[in-house]
């Protein structure tokens, strides 16, 4: 029981060996058609040909945007956004993503997010005549990169520099319009009930905040999502809760269940003057070229002055 | 070497103060101070009760609302888990027994990893559904393994232990299959529950209830120490000296199994405490049950607070799950322990 | 008056009966001798008395009711028994495990009182253990803690005494010291004694009657001069040994291939 961390990774090892081996025999057929995308380094067509895998919701939000529509023909089984995502071939999760389908794709190009135990899915794709770009996201700035470096793999510099700029002229617009307010409101970001859990300092939520213009209630942790316990939240004493939802469905019933929930910590101000905000944590949660939306949202948390029932 | 009322009263008082100690010594203790002159001021503010001024007091509700109830709960905890290991290791004459180990901690991870993959979220008398879906899972689970290991219909402890075994690689199996499944934020509830975490809780009554459950299941556990003694003899001793085994067995198995899954349900899988306290008592007081039984819970709740304050304090602001400060110093202890143990009593034909 | 009978007992283990149609009948204040090789039946005869095993066939009375309707607590008050194997798993000292055997007494009480204390005392003193009272049963000898459950049995007070094997790590001194309590207390204080043993000699100088279990479910009981017969012992036993007498009771030598003074072969 105790080994159970343990056990599940060494699950998913099993999850992905297998059916990697037994495609072993069929990738001497994959061979001949990516040998005209090996060489798109620094080709700036738009290639008919291209075949993009996704293997992040964010990474695909970007590809839409960037208007690579029909060139994606996988992602994965969380990309959700836009709708048009829902149509793709689905590889699998970020967690598992399922190569046998992305194989059978015959894919040229695959775009994933750095991650140790997506090395050897890299090696597997490479060796399939696939190329892949890895890029790192964990903060806005790497966004920024991230947008660029795609904008070049795919052929849509240009595209994605009029994106970065849209999005890097919305943040400075929110940060100037509350950047004179004498106080800057303590956010206490919720991502989950039982147990309480919120957004420590150095997340790029963290980053959301204080472009808004607010400042997260508590003190700098090592863990990113740290779970905290009551004393906490009192003794950091919030002005504004803001709790993501992801799913639809639970929105309505974490709406009606906040008053209550939030009720045992009726000392602090933002459950006091009723600033517990519910929000869609779509916008939230991916760092994509939503985030302006997302930053909007939040500071509107922030900057409203009527309290929400 | 005779255990009198007297000095069994004797013991226990002075435990019982230890504990008082400790108690109020994390008390002091938070994730925004620890044990400075500042809290001591803030202490005496937050006695002026929940209102200073008119205004709401946010010591009274730091000191009294959040860590009170939390050190009075793992008080509970401690002292029901650190009783039942004592029971467990009586009845199954294995000093490697722990609370866990005939099913509990799998039954009650399943019911609150059911509890999170439907995502119940309703209350039911102060108590969340995770705490009461694990402490059907756990008393579900005790109850089958009793009736599994009831071999030609009679109490047999090696067939309990093997149930035991079963059930629990059988839960085990079901848990990581759900957990294998469960989205990235479910999975890490279920796995901070399997580390040991205390439950939040908004209301008292719960907390009254299981301390009223706990503390009556340790005194009847208690009077049973004359039987626990003879019982670790082995059976057949056990029928010429005057045991009722059936009977005593069930009994205690029963009220152990209880007072378990009152703790589980609470607080997630903590270990080493129903492993520990009772091997460290037992070096200290000896075997006799009648007094390891009272002392084990009183030290057993005294642990669990001292671990408590730790978790809370070491990575502040942020938590660790009470389970993991458990193992870190319950692990190299119980190291110890052996060592010191193979010393003083022979196992078997060692 | 008998306080133990046995009526065409038959007792086996997955189809080899190990007692076939047994009966006997233990007089109140006998002392018995029950003798015979390995795997015979000895130990298996002494659970079918307490009730821990049913017998397949025939009924098993203790005082009057089958054994197996005794409760355990019943049952304490009648009968105490010395095992055989013990392992001991907690460190208990020796003055705590002879406490035990006075639990049937009291039913509410949760601590001894001065007639345990001072019943413990005495079977202490009697089986030469009071030296030691205080160390765990861990860091005693074999003999030393077979006299700690002898000392049990002592304390436990009951009409009947079941020792299954109870000398057989005893120095001489320490063996001949048990034989003679034991006949003190069926002299004196009236109890019913039943002795496993393999000391066919101790036996025939201290018991009043035998029982000799053979293999397949044979079995001969009486006085010990009938029962401990030379020829049945050679044939029971499968040795050969040599028949003496002293002082009107019959010994007996085991020979075997290197003994010396081997008699002639018996015809």
């Amino acid at each position: 029981m105790r080994n159970l961390k343990f056990q599940i990774s060494n699950l998913g090892f099993v999850g992905w060996a297998v059916p990697t081996l037994i495609l072993c025999a069929i990738l001497s057929g994959c061979t001949k058609k990516p040998e005209s995308a090996a060489s798109s380094a620094g080709s700036a067509q738009t290639n008919k040909q291209m075949r993009i895998i996704s293997l992040a919701p964010n990474l695909t939000e970007i590809l839409f945007a960037l208007g690579m529509d029909d060139e994606i023909v996988g992602v994965t089984k969380y990309s959700t956004f836009p709708p048009q995502a829902k149509t793709k071939t689905n590889v699998g999760t970020f967690w598992q993503p399922d190569i046998e389908a992305m194989l059978a794709l015959s894919p040229t190009l695959m775009i994933n997010l750095w991650f140790d135990q997506q090395a050897a899915v890299v090696s597997r794709m490479e060796r399939a005549g696939c190329k892949v770009l890895t890029l790192r996201i964990e903060t806005v700035e790497q966004l920024h990169e991230a947008i660029l470096k795609m904008g070049q793999a795919v052929g849509k510099e240009s595209a994605a520099e009029a994106m970065g700029q849209r999005l890097k002229d919305k943040q400075n617009e929110v940060t100037q319009k509350h950047a004179d307010a004498g106080n800057r409101p303590k956010v206490l970001w919720v991502i989950e009930r039982y147990p309480l859990r919120v957004a420590g300092r150095n997340t790029f939520i963290n980053e959301l905040i204080e472009m808004a213009g607010g400042v997260n209630a508590i003190g700098p942790t090592q863990i990113q999502y740290p779970p905290i316990n009551s004393e906490e939240v009192i003794g950091s004493m919030p002005d504004v809760i803001i709790e993501p939802v992801m799913d639809s469905e639970q929105f309505d019933r974490q709406q009606s269940s906040a008053a209550e929930f939030y009720s045992r910590y009726e000392i602090v101000p933002a459950v006091r003057n009723g600033r517990i905000h519910i929000i869609d944590g779509d916008l939230v949660s991916r760092l994509g070229p939503r985030l302006d939306e997302g930053v909007e949202l939040i500071a509107a948390c922030l900057w409203q002055d009527e309290p929400k029932p | 070497m005779i255990l009198t009322s007297k000095k069994l009263i004797l013991r226990c008082g002075l435990a019982g103060l230890l504990l008082i100690v400790v108690m109020v010594a994390c008390l002091m203790i938070g994730s925004r101070n620890q044990l400075s002159t500042g809290e001591y001021l803030s202490f005496f503010k937050a006695l002026h009760g929940p209102e200073i001024d008119g205004l709401p007091n946010v010591h009274y509700e730091i000191f009294f609302r959040s860590r009170f109830p939390r050190i009075v709960l793992a008080a509970i905890v401690g002292a029901a888990l650190a009783c039942s290991g004592v029971v467990f290791q009586a009845i199954l004459r294995n000093p490697l027994a722990d609370p866990y180990i005939l099913g509990v901690s799998s039954g009650a991870g399943l019911g609150s990893i059911i509890a999170v993959m439907l995502g119940w979220t309703w209350t039911f008398w102060g108590l969340s559904a995770l705490t009461a879906a694990s402490f059907i899972g756990a008393m579900g689970t005790v109850w089958l393994v009793w009736n599994i290991g009831k071999v030609t219909g009679r109490v047999h402890v090696t067939g309990l232990l093997l149930a035991g075994v079963v059930v629990n690689a059988l839960f085990s199996a079901v848990i990581m299959f759900l957990s294998s499944i469960a989205t990235a934020s479910k999975f890490q509830t279920t796995m901070l529950w399997l580390m040991g975490n205390f439950a939040e809780l908004d209301q008292i009554s719960p907390l009254v209830a299981s301390g009223i459950i706990v503390l009556l299941g340790i005194v009847f556990l208690m009077l049973l120490g004359n039987q626990l003694n003879i019982l670790s003899f082995g059976r057949q001793d056990a029928r010429t000296l005057g045991v009722p085994i059936e009977r005593t067995c069930f009994l205690a198995f029963g009220c152990a199994a209880l007072i378990t899954s009152v703790a589980v349900s609470l607080s997630g899988l903590v270990g080493f405490v129903g492993l520990v306290v009772p091997h460290a008592v037992r070096l200290v007081a000896g075997p006799d049950h009648r007094q390891l039984i009272p002392l084990s819970a009183i030290i057993g709740a005294a642990f669990l607070v001292l671990a408590d304050a730790v978790a809370r304090v070491v990575v502040a602001p942020a938590m660790l799950p009470v389970g993991v400060v458990t193992a870190m110093v319950g692990g190299p202890f119980f190291l110890i322990l052996l060592i010191r143990y193979t010393k003083t009593v022979h196992w078997g034909n060692a | 008056m008998s306080i133990i009978e046995m009526n065409k007992v038959t007792f086996g283990y997955e189809q080899q009966p190990v007692l076939k149609s047994l009966s006997l009948s233990v007089e109140t204040n006998s002392f018995w001798a029950v003798v015979g090789p390995n795997g015979a039946g000895k130990s298996t005869f002494l659970n079918l008395l307490c009730g821990q095993l049913k017998p397949d066939e025939g009924k098993v009375h203790v005082d009057g009711k089958p054994a197996s309707s005794y409760s355990s607590q019943q049952l304490a008050r009648i009968l105490s028994m010395v095992r055989q194997e013990f392992v001991p798993v907690f460190g208990f000292s020796v003055r705590q495990t002879v406490m035990m055997a006075r639990f049937y007494r009291r039913t509410s009480a949760l601590f001894e009182n001065a007639d345990d204390i001072k019943a413990v005392d005495a079977a202490l003193a009697a089986t030469d253990t009071a030296a030691f009272a205080d160390r765990p049963l861990g860091h005693l000898s074999g003999g030393e803690r077979q006299r700690v459950f002898i000392a049990r049995a002592l304390a436990q007070e009951t009409p009947v005494l079941l020792l299954d094997e109870p000398t057989s790590h005893l120095d001489l001194k320490h063996q001949i010291r048990i034989f003679d309590l034991l006949k003190q207390m069926q002299q004196e204080q009236g109890k019913t004694i039943l002795l496993v043993t393999h000391d066919l000699n101790m036996a025939a100088q201290y018991c009043d009657r035998a029982l000799l279990l053979g293999a397949g479910g044979a079995f001969f009981q009486g006085l010990p001069e009938q029962v401990l017969e030379s020829g049945q012992i050679q044939s029971i036993f499968g040795v050969q040994g040599h028949q003496g007498q002293l002082q009107q009771r019959k010994f007996f030598i085991p020979l075997g291939r290197f003994s010396m003074d081997r008699p002639e072969k018996p015809a």
